[in-house]
């Protein structure tokens, strides 16, 4: 008898050994507040000219842009009208995409390194930017209308990411497609849109694969 | 020569006294036709000897001295089931079975919902509605949803956000109260209301329905009723049963639960597994497909019984669900539990009961791509309850008890995914009592205090049974209320920047007046119930627009009245038929201007036909089951921010029905095979109250008790 009673308390110590607020905190991921790495060119490869774009593209009212020749991203706000930078070569407002005066094409292929070795699809089409709305303030909705912004968008990098709001919450798929991109100049970059999330899991974080100039 | 004479008259005399007053044995073991199990303290009876008799042990077994040389007939009879009898024979000696058949009234079975103390259901002044152990095994249910939906009408569980909501005869998920053995549940799926797959079907011997306001035994939250999941104890010396079910949609659910008792120890193990794929509907909708999921959920209940006069149980559980919400993340949740309860009986008429119970949920988003698993919710509550049962004289029941409980909150809605706490407390008091045998008056007070909003409450409840022959009439009155959640006190939420929507710190309770009479007739196997009810709630919590902060607020909204009829009748005759229709008639009404409408469907049924039979070594059941839902046409607002213009809108009605066989195969092996929605019911669009089916689907389940197999 006294075994059970001896198991019986081993039970309730372990149950009463957790705090007020809860047990097995140990067991989640905690990410740091700030990303450990910043946001912009987090990766660069000069050997094999690739890299990784992170980005925060959380706000409804501004673009940002990225420059793949210089390395540089900068972001401008919509709503007051900020200029944008003297060089970019494409451009995320949310998970619209548009380029400078480029265009763009979706390969078949599953990764860059497919893109590296199979180079540009022959045939492939490519797209320019074509005149659209985007969404800069959602904060009517519920009045029954949105705030837009007409502005030039490239509608095959756009597919990189389908929401789909016919469930709440939306679903969110990646074409998991790498993408050609011809810029103003005439050179070629592959992207590859690998996430919208941040550490937590949080929307509106984009991750870019890139290799520039293919 | 005298002398052997004498010797051999005195030997012929022991010879024929011995063999007048030798004894023989006579015992056997008494099992429940439907189970196979085992029953503990059946009393057998020997009509000839009306001061002979015993009691099964816990084994089911009985043993009884009979004299030699005469006939004698033993009797059985036990709460809940038909009487039996047998006549042995003058010289008969050796094992005498006996097997027992459930009365098909369930009147004789003990509840503890209505009055938190163990009566019968006839005697029950407060209305209770209870799913047998029978009734969940004949429908190879998975959880919580299965059973209600298919044993009462009214009840309608559709999905928001993913997750299953429920609304019950007005009432939403948030003022419905799910207890597991008298237990509250931390957390909340979505919109108050509890994560129905942890309510999982294995292992629970009944489900007890109280509809109306319970607050006076239950305190915050017991606004529209209260539904008590009422789990499994073992009498057996080991058991083990092994079960999986399989669906359409790739829908399995595997379980196992192992049971044993040795001396006052007895423990229960139960595991289960299941799982679903993703459905996409066909058809256009307020939602277009629900995403896969699978879950585990593991319990465990030690019971140490010392001396019929303590009783100790110890429970732990683990609950975890994973969603595949997204492509690159999945939902989790998690639920942690543990407690003990002490049942000291003082004598036969005093019992008391101490409780300590932990609840803990937790939900994460787990990223697919690096494998991080983070938390944004977190309740955790911990509860210490008492109470004490005193019967009076004449088998009148004073009940006292008191509650405190400590409640974390850790959530993304708040501000910085920051933490609030609060503490509540409660005592209460309930007088049960018969001044005759045909009258029986209740009545009872509760005071509850929460240390966050300062608040106080009280709810009183008084009821009345009058019990004729064969019928009872029951009236009660009850107030109910729902204490303001932390969540609605504190929110501070960005929905997806389109608003926010923030916490009120002044709500005040939601509380509730609950009228209800019923009318019940039973005779033999036939049972006609109707009742009554109109409950009146005001100050219900609920959020509204405020242009004031362009966003959503949490409010108390005017009375909104609730009344209706709910009817049933049932029927089984020995032929094995039994039928059991079920109705209820909704009327709610909210006065317009108030930022919710009523959406509840006015008429709805619920209708069973079956058929069983059992021989030998096999049984089989055959039932027909439907939901009949009305259409409901109700008035919504054109504008999500003002509450001035509305719009009819009709959401269609339907009809699902289920045909299922469960088949009994020696005393171990229980297969069913199901066919649902059997008409093929699709729904032209998917409103966000219809129900989520693709058409007819098909399921079969295996049981296997591994301890009757050999």
């Amino acid at each position: 008898m006294r075994k059970y009673f001896f198991l019986l308390s081993l039970f309730g110590i372990l149950l009463l050994q957790g705090s007020c607020d809860g047990l097995f905190e140990d067991i989640y991921n905690t990410p740091a507040a700030t990303v450990s790495d910043g946001y912009g060119f987090v990766e660069t490869n000069t050997t094999t000219k690739s890299g990784t774009i992170y980005i925060d593209v959380t706000s409804y009212q501004s673009w940002t842009y990225i420059s793949l020749k210089n390395k540089t991203i900068d972001t401008s706000n919509i709503v007051l009208g900020e200029a944008e930078p003297h060089v970019w070569d494409f451009a995320m407002h949310r998970y619209d995409v548009k380029t400078n005066g480029g265009a763009a094409c979706e390969t078949s292929y599953s990764s860059l390194d497919e893109v590296r070795n199979g180079g540009i699809p022959a045939g492939a089409v490519f797209v320019h930017d074509t005149l659209s709305q985007v969404v800069i303030d959602m904060s009517h909705m519920m009045e029954g209308y949105l705030g837009y912004d007409t502005t030039e968008v490239n509608p095959v990098l756009s597919r990189w990411l389908d929401v789909d709001l016919s469930s709440m919450p939306p679903l969110y798929t990646l074409s998991q497609k790498p993408y050609i991109m011809r810029l103003c100049d005439g050179s070629y970059a592959a992207l590859f849109f690998s996430n919208f999330m941040n550490e937590a899991s949080v929307k509106g974080y984009v991750t870019i694969k890139y290799i520039y100039p293919l | 020569m005298k002398g052997n004479f004498t010797v051999k008259i005195l030997l012929l005399l022991f010879a024929f006294y011995a063999n007048a007053f030798s004894q023989r044995t006579i015992s056997g073991t008494i099992t429940d036709i439907a189970t196979d199990e085992t029953l503990v303290g059946v009393t057998v009876h020997v009509a000839e000897m009306p001061t002979k008799g015993t009691v099964t042990d816990k084994d089911g077994v009985y043993r009884l001295n009979l004299p030699q040389g005469k006939n004698f007939t033993i009797e059985v009879s036990f709460v809940g089931y038909e009487p039996q009898s047998r006549t042995v024979l003058a010289n008969e000696k050796g094992q005498v079975d006996f097997v027992l058949k459930q009365k098909a009234s369930i009147l004789d079975m003990v509840v503890v919902t209505g009055t938190r103390t163990p009566k019968l259901l006839k005697d029950v002044p407060i209305v209770t509605r209870v799913i047998t152990h029978n009734d969940i095994a004949m429908q190879d249910a998975t959880d919580i949803r299965d059973v209600l939906q298919t044993e009462m009408p009214g009840v309608e569980f559709t999905y928001s956000m993913g997750q299953q909501v429920v609304n019950i005869q007005g009432f939403g998920g948030n003022s419905i109260l799910f207890l597991v053995d008298g237990e509250r549940l931390a957390g909340e799926s979505v919109f108050g209301n509890i994560d129905y797959s942890r309510l999982s079907m294995d292992n629970v011997e009944r489900v007890e329905i109280v509809k109306g306001a319970v607050s006076s035994l239950y305190g915050s939250d017991a606004v529209g009723g209260v539904i008590n999941i009422i789990t499994r104890n073992t009498n057996d010396k080991w058991n083990l049963n092994l079960n999986s079910h399989m669906a359409s949609h790739n829908e399995q659910r595997h379980g196992g639960t192992l049971g044993f008792k040795a001396g006052g120890l007895s423990s229960i193990t139960n595991v289960q597994y299941a799982s679903t794929d993703a459905i996409k509907f066909g058809n256009d909708g307020d939602f277009g497909s629900l995403a896969a999921h699978h879950s585990w959920n593991l319990k465990e209940k030690l019971t140490y019984s010392l001396a019929d006069k303590l009783k100790l149980t110890a429970k732990a559980g683990y609950f975890f669900r994973e969603r595949e919400a997204q492509q690159l993340s999945h939902e989790r949740y998690r639920d942690f539990s543990g407690g003990f309860t002490g049942e000291y009986t003082f004598d036969t008429n005093n019992n008391l009961t101490v409780a300590y119970n932990f609840d803990q949920y937790d939900k994460s988003d787990y990223a697919l791509t690096n494998c991080y698993d983070v938390r944004d919710y977190s309740n955790v509550q911990h509860s210490v309850r008492t109470l004490f049962n005193r019967t009076l004289v004449s088998d009148n029941i004073l009940t006292i008890g008191g509650d405190y409980m400590r409640d974390y909150l850790m959530t993304y809605q708040f501000a910085d995914n920051s933490a609030k706490h609060q503490h509540t407390a409660d005592v209460f008091a309930q007088l049960d009592w018969s001044p005759t045998k045909k009258l029986n008056l209740i009545g009872g007070l509760r005071y509850d205090y929460y240390s966050d909003a300062a608040m106080h409450n009280v709810s009183p409840k008084i009821g009345i049974m009058y019990r004729l022959k064969n019928s009872s009439l029951r009236a009660s009155y009850a107030k109910g209320f729902r204490a303001p959640k932390l969540k609605e006190m504190y929110m501070n939420f960005d929905m997806a920047s389109i608003f926010m929507i923030y916490g009120n710190p002044d709500l005040k309770p939601e509380k509730s007046h609950n009228f209800t009479l019923a009318a019940e007739y039973t005779k033999k196997s036939y049972n006609l119930t109707l009742m009554g009810f109109y409950n009146r709630v005001s100050d219900r919590i609920t959020t509204a627009w405020d242009r004031a902060v362009d966003g959503q607020v949490y409010v108390n909204m005017s009375p909104l009245q609730i009344a209706g009829i709910d009817a049933s009748a049932s029927a089984r005759w020995d032929f094995g038929v039994g039928v059991r229709l079920s109705y209820v008639y909704t009327y709610e009404h909210i006065a317009k201007g108030e930022p919710e409408l009523s959406s509840t469907r006015p008429h709805t049924a619920t209708i069973r036909v079956e058929y069983g039979h059992k021989w030998r070594k096999y049984g089989f059941n055959i039932a027909l089951n439907g939901r009949v839902m009305s259409a409901v046409t109700c008035d919504e607002y054109t504008s999500m921010t003002s509450y001035t213009e509305t719009v009819k809108a009709t959401y269609p009605g339907y009809m699902i029905w289920k045909l299922s066989v469960a088949q009994k195969i020696g005393r171990a092996i229980t297969l069913n095979t199901a066919i649902d929605n059997l008409f093929n019911y699709v729904p032209e669009y998917y409103y966000s109250n219809s129900p989520t089916t693709t058409g007819t689907t098909f399921s079969v389940g295996l049981s296997v008790d591994m301890d009757k197999l050999f």
